[in-house]
């Protein structure tokens, strides 16, 4: 993974001191709220419900056995000994104390992290495939491209005042595993004609009050054009993008507003003016770059492991639905890429605890080359990890309550923290993804259902990526009362969709029935082999709607 | 209302007119708003005092870029700090060729004079009531620019 170097090291310093100060004129009178509001949201400190949260970044989902130790560490020192992963693969510290932050900030810049640009109207966080780089049709490893962005979008001068966030995600080739298409930008690693690898590039993507699936704007830019269009694009949005109403602000009303042809001609008359000046990549720039992410020293004798492993999978069923559940081919034959998961029975998805992330640590240390990924639907990965391994891993994650296996189940939900943390939430979450989890906690049924995605989000802004779940749950208050309005047939991967509403909200204590209700039609229509998203893309949404509202009158 | 120009302060050699007394004024060294720029644009161009031009992000910037080389200094407002188009503005005057005096007004605060300073920047007035005399230890804060900018157009991989 990528090194800070000197003067990587030097910035985020000179941030934290930057930020040392601010805070210190904050509580000094000498800054106003409304002002500081915009200095802190820059490096992730919200004001919360019951305390400030804390946003620190995760660039692309990597991070080293040494900065998750820092993790646990800070969640004692600073907070309640847990942390909590998003989906924009970021950690949210839900309980540090706002004077304290300086120092929490000083301590991460210790191991190369920061909490820079993860919210507020600027250029966030880059996220990518949790699986880059070991994925068999990858074309490119994606994330020195997300590390160059990190760079160009890191304090950048001219675009810390947006008129709203904006986010980029890029993947390595056609699979989506990273929402692309309903992101801001949205980058897909390409070949053309010629055989020259560059990117398709989408635009005004997002989720939110206006879900939007991404526009094609160029369909192969050259890879060394990437920093001057993505600038590009960002001048034109900064300069025209509303910024009357927060809600019409984001550059997906833009697009739409204009039109993707006529914005493409605003983009490409800017980037005609700048397309070779020196915010050209240079080819030296980009090979150094990639030789922070050269593969692991894989071990050639780690095929041998397969037939130990054959014979453990035949020995243990429990180990086998584990296995089969949580585990991924690796291009590297010998390897697997695990998923460790943070959607415990009964426990608030994306949260993980000081022991839990220390023991993590080690475990990377011991099989996955100290290295952990964070992903956008909340967990963690292990992406190399010997077939010789995978028994012993599994046992020790068991031990920690780190290895349900139910990801890609049902049971494996993106969910924000919703009304018991947030304080833009209108409804709550966590009760709600624990009336799930009860209801549907036996792993035939489960397993029965196979590949599905339910996502819960509570409230309007969508940050737990409901328009794009198969089965969409968004939290409404309805005079004080807790209400959950529910969409079929959405996707965020390669044929992305948003879902549509099927009826009223259902009151709170009914969610699970209503999935449950749901579950059955799938199962009585579904063919052999089909996944439940196909089986809503084929039949449409009436027949479910009919057995959701059929007691109702 | 304390001015800075290239990090010091520094008095303000310049007049602010209107529509009502500009033609008054027209030897002296003077800054007229956008809209009276558009109408007067020629008695303005042809006066005898250097001239000025205040503009804001909801105006036209080619009418100014049209005329670069004739105008000595071109105020950008911030009518809130959360507006950001000054900075976009800036960069494109500069890269333009514009050498003149790059003025940013209203809500102008500490916080924000680095990053208008590397857009190009080079004058800032300050509300009195956010004026303090370390406020010039804001520039230089941050050592490392990933990008390059109206300062210097080199991104860090070609520093």
């Amino acid at each position: 993974m990528y090194q800070y170097n000197e003067q990587d090291q030097n910035l985020i310093n000179a941030r934290v001191e930057q930020y040392r100060d601010q805070t210190r004129r904050f509580l000094a009178g000498e800054i106003p709220d409304e002002e500081f509001r915009g200095l802190r949201l820059m490096n992730g400190l919200y004001i919360q419900r019951q305390a400030p949260m804390l946003r620190i970044a995760v660039p692309y989902g990597l991070m080293n056995s040494v900065q998750v130790r820092k993790l646990a560490d800070i969640t004692r020192k600073y907070d309640k000994n847990y942390a909590h992963f998003t989906t924009r693969t970021n950690v949210q510290l839900n309980w540090p104390k706002l004077e304290e932050v300086p120092d929490i900030l000083a301590e991460l810049a210790e191991v190369q992290m920061h909490a820079i640009q993860t919210s507020g109207n600027c250029l966030r966080n880059t996220t990518t495939d949790h699986f880059a780089g070991v994925i068999p049709d990858e074309i490119e490893d994606p994330r020195p491209w997300c590390e160059m962005i990190r760079q160009w979008t890191t304090l950048h001068p001219e675009f810390a005042y947006l008129p709203r966030k904006f986010k980029i995600a890029v993947t390595g080739g056609p699979e989506d595993r990273a929402a692309s298409r309903v992101h801001d930008i949205g980058l897909h690693l390409v070949k053309n004609a010629a055989g020259e690898t560059g990117f398709e590039v989408l635009v005004g993507g997002g989720l939110g009050r206006t879900p939007v699936i991404g526009k094609v704007i160029r369909e192969f830019l050259p890879q060394q054009d990437l920093l001057t269009y993505l600038e590009a694009i960002l001048r034109v949005y900064n300069l025209n993008g509303r910024r009357d109403n927060k809600y019409k602000a984001r550059v997906k009303i833009l697009v739409n507003a204009l039109g993707i042809d006529e914005f493409r001609k605003l983009v490409d008359a800017e980037w005609e003016i700048i397309r070779r000046t020196e915010l050209a990549l240079t080819d030296d720039y980009i090979a150094k770059i990639k030789g922070y992410f050269e593969p692991h020293p894989y071990a050639a004798d780690a095929v041998d492991g397969l037939s130990v492993l054959e014979n453990q999978l035949e020995d243990n069923a429990d180990f086998r639905a584990w296995y089969e559940r949580n585990t991924r081919e690796h291009k590297v034959t010998g390897y697997r890429a695990v998923v460790i998961s943070l959607k415990p029975h009964l426990k608030p998805p994306g949260d993980i605890t000081d022991v839990q992330l220390d023991a993590v640590a080690d475990l990377a240390d011991t099989y996955n080359f100290g290295e952990i990924r964070s992903t956008h639907d909340q967990n963690l990965v292990f992406a190399h990890v010997a077939a010789g391994d995978l028994y012993t891993l599994w046992q020790s994650l068991r031990d920690l309550n780190l290895a349900r296996p139910n990801i890609g189940t049902l049971t494996d939900m993106i969910v924000c923290p919703g009304f018991d943390f947030c304080s833009l939430a209108n409804a709550h979450t966590l009760g709600v993804a624990e009336q799930i989890n009860e209801k549907f906690d036996d792993l035939d049924y489960l397993y029965d259902i196979g590949d599905i995605k339910l996502n819960m989000s509570g409230c309007i802004n969508a940050c737990a990526h409901h328009h794009v779940a198969h089965i969409g749950i968004l939290g409404v208050d309805k005079g004080g009362e807790d209400f959950y309005q529910i969409t079929l047939g959405g996707s965020s991967r390669e044929d992305a969709t948003l879902g549509k509403i099927i009826g009223k909200a259902v009151p709170q204590a009914e969610v699970a029935d209503t999935v449950e209700k749901i579950l059955q039609v799938y199962v009585e229509n579904r063919f052999e082999d089909e996944r439940f998203i196909e089986t809503v893309r084929r039949i449409g949404l009436d027949p479910f709607k009919e057995r959701v509202y059929a007691t109702v009158n | 209302m304390p001015l800075l120009i290239n990090r010091a302060v520094t008095e303000d050699s310049w007049l602010l007119v209107d529509e009502a007394d500009f033609s008054a004024h027209l030897n002296e060294d003077i800054v007229v708003p956008y809209e009276l720029f558009a109408e007067h644009s020629e008695a303005l161009l042809s006066a005898e005092g250097k001239l000025g031009v205040r503009i804001n992000g909801d105006q036209d910037l080619n009418l100014l870029l049209q005329n670069l080389d004739k105008l000595s200094l071109i105020a950008i407002e911030f009518p809130a700090f959360t507006d950001g188009r000054g900075f976009s503005f800036a960069r494109i005057l500069r890269r333009s060729g514009f050498i003149g005096q790059l003025r940013a007004e209203g809500d102008v605060t500490r916080d924000r004079l680095e990053y208008m300073e590397r857009c190009g920047f080079d004058a800032f007035a300050i509300p009195a009531d956010r004026y303090s005399d370390d406020i010039t230890s804001a520039f230089g804060e941050i050592p490392v620019h990933y990008q390059g900018c109206a300062d210097d157009e080199r991104p860090i991989f070609r520093q």
